[in-house]
């Protein structure tokens, strides 16, 4: 015969005293879950400090050189520079002066502090406005491209090919006279003009990328069960596209912006080399171009603007990186 | 002549100016110890001297044999002899590839150009009235391919000077001067015989329809040169033509190289001012300015036998302006001026204004340009040492000076509001040196009361811009080299009331004035040469005075770096160039 349960001891009977108490595990986002390895990652930190600061910097230009004491563009060619044009105070032959930390432009006795920041000011800009627009453009198209099928992708296939195969520069190059043959006799507006242009070509010419990249991430994700089970029910495709498929696109978006940033200031720099671009604003490609000339005689002049570059530029990519390395599953342990 | 860049954006890569006679040396900016010796500046080339000798001696510490490299950020827009007028493309020409009926020679002694016979015996036989002129060509004289030079040869080239349409942007005094210049039109259109050249064995007798003293002198261009007229096609023959000269072009990349060689067929006794040292020469055209400069300077390898005749720039002209022997300097026979267009700018009280008001010193600086070398500053049109050149200074200002309080005082008297008049001008967007020199113009502008208007051009269009009637611009920035070193190649040029409305605005400051054009009439018909050098120097100041038409920006200077290695090289100071025919390469 069986033991009968109510002739088991007590002690047989466990009680859940000691049983483990389930710990409240939420689910993390990708994207908190790269930020927090951002933070982690102590050249992301320092990157983003630079470029903070690069930030301020230029937002506070106006601010700053009142703090110092110099002026933009007021140099006085007869008072300020000897008879070779060299500066009469300052770097490079006199000493270090707080009348110009960063000395004054040789012909024409410019503060080149001022110059520098805002310099600053104008890549900054430059950049950010000339990424965004990019940025924009290039994802609604990757993902009009990447989820229509049929001739809308071909069409699109198509101007993105000959949106690449268009030769940046030479646009670029084209635009100029035409700008100043429309605009020479309103300097005002033609000032304004070649910034705006300058915005539009960068702009043009930086978003085929990142549509190509969405259109394949858009074609691979859009055969995913759960896409195909929003079309199913019904979800407009508006719907689909922004609410479903551009949250798994945050990561390669984010990426093209942190890598198109320092590209971007890169390019306005050297199309400012080039003698296109902006010339009524003050840009550090401008001075640059300018102070080439004076590389052994004058280095100072060369090298702030220069070094301004070089320090923006790679914050920037190592931030870029850190970032898309922070984004990648495929790196996480 | 025509400048090649406006003045104020010139940039410091010298002014390539046309071919330009005369000028001389200005005495500098003493203060500054920069100026240039000059003393003399625009007599330039108005010493002649019939019976120079050939063969030119070759120096001394001459070694045979080498080759030349001459970098510059100029670029030749073409090298046919009847197109020539900028200086640099008269000067590679006229020196070293094609003889004309004369030429000019340095002189140590006097540190000035001479003019002296080249393929013709002397300098020319003018009639009693200066209307016929007869050159006597010498005997024995070859083009490089063997082929002997004859009268007809020259001939041909004087009617060839004649195809404006066809060989356009050369010197047009033959439309002025020679007999039917208004009406022939150049053998390819016109296949009638054009009466105003006769060819007589060796003598070739050119008949005027007014006088003209000049003759000698503006035989000296390339223009004047022997082309036959069988091997001649206008559209290539700029790309090789015939050499005369002791050397031959090798071979010609319009836009970025020349390379020349030694012309067997050039005979040293035969040419009293010229010598064959050198094998070759390499003309590197379009360098990157501050490349070339550092080459120049640090003097390595075969920058030792390189120079280049483009103006040292500022950033470089500190550092060689203590090696005296490796930087030439001079003046060039050129006045930069803003010319003040009178059909626009009634009042002379504004315009005087605008000499008052205009920044001199800041301009030049701010252009790069350094005063007392690179550019002088100057009152009176005519450069310094013009026969018969008057010193005036109609503003008192020393071509230099600004007082915006003046120009404010003038403006009130014309009945002008602080800011209201409207000063516009041209200016090229991608040149910053043209840019940080238009900032400084609108400040000294403003500054004097008026209102500156910039207007933006390019480069490559503001000599178009700058002579279009429909531009809204009231002043031009410009100026006038002499194409010989007296007056007459100076006003009748610019200043002549029947060249307002002409295609090209030669007469920039659109200047009309019936008592002004009678002067310049009677000069030109009625005086001699020796009457006629001063009377265009009372002209030239009876016109700043009475009309102030034109503000006198400075005059050329000109400041040329070499190797070490280069020798002969001066300043040719009638057009602001390197001696060419001279130069050797020490031993």
């Amino acid at each position: 015969m069986g033991i009968q349960p109510t002739e088991l001891t007590t002690s047989d009977v466990h009680q859940g005293d000691d049983l483990p108490v389930k710990e409240d595990v939420a689910g993390k986002s990708p994207t908190q879950i790269a930020v927090a390895r951002l933070k982690a990652d102590k050249i992301a930190v320092v990157c983003l400090i630079v470029v903070v600061l690069f930030v301020v910097i230029a937002a506070l230009a106006p601010v700053l050189i009142k703090v110092f004491g110099v002026e933009l563009h007021a140099g006085d060619p007869i008072k300020d520079l000897d008879q070779f044009n060299f500066p009469a105070f300052g770097p490079p032959d006199h000493g270090f002066t707080w009348k110009a930390p960063l000395g004054i432009a040789p012909n024409t006795g410019d503060d080149l502090l001022a110059e520098w920041l805002y310099g600053a000011r104008t890549s900054l800009f430059v950049a950010t406005v000339s990424t965004m627009v990019a940025t924009l453009i290039g994802v609604v198209i990757g993902l009009m491209a990447g989820f229509s099928r049929g001739w809308a992708d071909r069409v699109i296939n198509f101007v993105i090919d000959v949106f690449l195969s268009l030769p940046f520069i030479l646009v670029a190059l084209a635009v100029a006279p035409i700008l100043v043959g429309r605009f020479g006799q309103q300097p005002g507006r033609l000032v304004f003009w070649q910034f705006f242009s300058l915005l539009v070509v960068l702009s043009l010419f930086g978003w085929m990328t990142l549509a190509r990249l969405v259109r394949g991430e858009v074609l691979s994700l859009r055969e995913r069960e759960f896409v195909q089970a929003a079309r199913v029910i019904g979800v407009p495709t508006r719907r689909i596209l922004f609410k479903e498929l551009l949250p798994n696109l945050i990561a390669p978006i984010i990426v093209s912006i942190s890598l198109g940033l320092p590209a971007f200031v890169t390019a306005e720099a050297g199309l400012a080399y080039l003698g296109i671009g902006v010339t009524g604003y003050p840009s550090w490609g401008q001075t640059i171009n300018k102070a080439v000339n004076f590389f052994n005689t004058y280095p100072l002049y060369l090298y702030a603007p220069v070094l301004g570059i070089l320090l923006l530029v790679m914050a920037l990519n190592l931030l870029g990186d850190a970032v898309r390395d922070a984004f990648d599953p495929k790196t996480r342990r | 002549m025509r400048m090649k860049k406006p003045a104020v954006v010139l940039a410091t890569a010298a002014l390539m100016t046309l071919a330009a006679c005369g000028g001389g040396s200005k005495g500098g900016n003493d203060s500054t110890g920069n100026s240039n010796d000059n003393s003399k500046s625009g007599a330039a080339g108005s010493f002649k001297n019939p019976d120079a000798k050939a063969p030119l001696e070759v120096p001394s510490d001459a070694a045979q044999g080498g080759t030349f490299t001459v970098l510059t950020n100029q670029v030749p827009a073409t090298l046919d002899p009847t197109q020539s007028y900028y200086v640099d493309s008269t000067a590679i020409l006229s020196d070293l590839v094609l003889r004309s009926l004369t030429q000019y020679a340095y002189d140590a002694d006097t540190n000035d150009m001479q003019l002296i016979p080249d393929m013709a015996t002397d300098l020319g036989k003018p009639s009693e009235d200066n209307k016929e002129w007869t050159f006597t060509l010498r005997d024995g004289l070859k083009y490089e391919d063997g082929t002997p030079v004859k009268a007809e040869d020259v001939a041909y080239a004087v009617k060839r000077s004649f195809a404006i349409a066809e060989l356009p942007d050369g010197p047009t005094y033959q439309t002025t001067f020679f007999l039917d210049g208004d009406k022939y039109k150049g053998p390819f259109k016109d296949k009638s015989e054009y009466k105003g050249v006769v060819v007589n064995g060796n003598d070739i007798t050119i008949k005027m329809r007014r006088p003209f003293t000049d003759m000698d002198y503006y035989a000296s261009f390339p223009a004047f040169t022997a082309i036959p007229e069988a091997k001649d096609n206008p559209e290539t023959y700029g790309k090789k033509p015939l050499a005369t000269g002791p050397y031959k072009f090798a071979d010609y990349k319009p836009g970025s190289e020349l390379k020349l060689v030694k012309n067997d067929q050039w005979d040293a006794k035969s040419d009293p001012g010229r010598i064959q040292a050198v094998d070759g020469w390499d003309f590197k055209f379009g360098q990157d300015t501050a490349k070339l400069e550092n080459v120049i300077i640090n003097d390595n390898g075969s920058a030792q036998t390189t120079l280049t005749y483009d103006n040292v720039s500022a950033s470089s002209y500190r550092q060689i302006s203590q090696d005296k022997k490796r930087l030439v300097t001079g003046t060039s026979p050129c006045t930069f001026m803003w010319f003040i267009d009178m059909s626009k700018v009634k009042e002379k009280e504004v315009r005087q204004a605008i000499g008052y008001a205009y920044p001199y010193e800041a301009a030049w600086k701010a252009a790069g340009e350094i005063e007392g070398v690179t550019r002088v500053p100057g009152t009176s049109i005519l450069p310094p040492g013009t026969a018969g050149r008057k010193e005036y200074d109609v503003l008192g200002n020393k071509g230099k000076n600004t007082d915006p309080a003046k120009a404010k005082e003038l403006l009130q008297k014309a009945g002008y509001k602080p800011g209201e008049y409207e000063i516009k001008f041209l200016f090229s967007t991608d040149d910053d040196q043209a840019v940080a020199a238009k900032n400084e113009i609108v400040k000294g502008l403003e500054a004097g009361g008026f209102k500156a208007t910039p207007i933006a051009s390019t480069l490559e269009t503001i000599r178009t811009d700058r002579t279009d009637p429909k531009s809204p611009i009231n002043v031009r920035s410009s100026g006038w080299c002499s194409d010989w070193p007296t007056g007459g190649s100076w006003f009748p040029a610019q200043w002549a009331g029947s060249l307002v409305g002409v295609e090209g605005m030669p007469n920039p400051s659109n200047f009309k004035e019936a008592d002004m054009d009678a002067q310049q009439d009677k000069i030109l018909d009625t005086m001699t040469p020796e009457q006629a050098a001063p009377a265009w120097g009372d002209f030239d100041k009876k016109m700043e005075e009475d009309y102030y038409p034109a503000v006198n920006i400075g005059y050329g200077g000109v400041a040329m770096i070499h190797g070490s290695k280069v020798g002969g090289m001066e300043n040719d100071n009638v057009r602001g160039m390197p001696t060419f025919a001279r130069m050797y390469i020490t031993k």
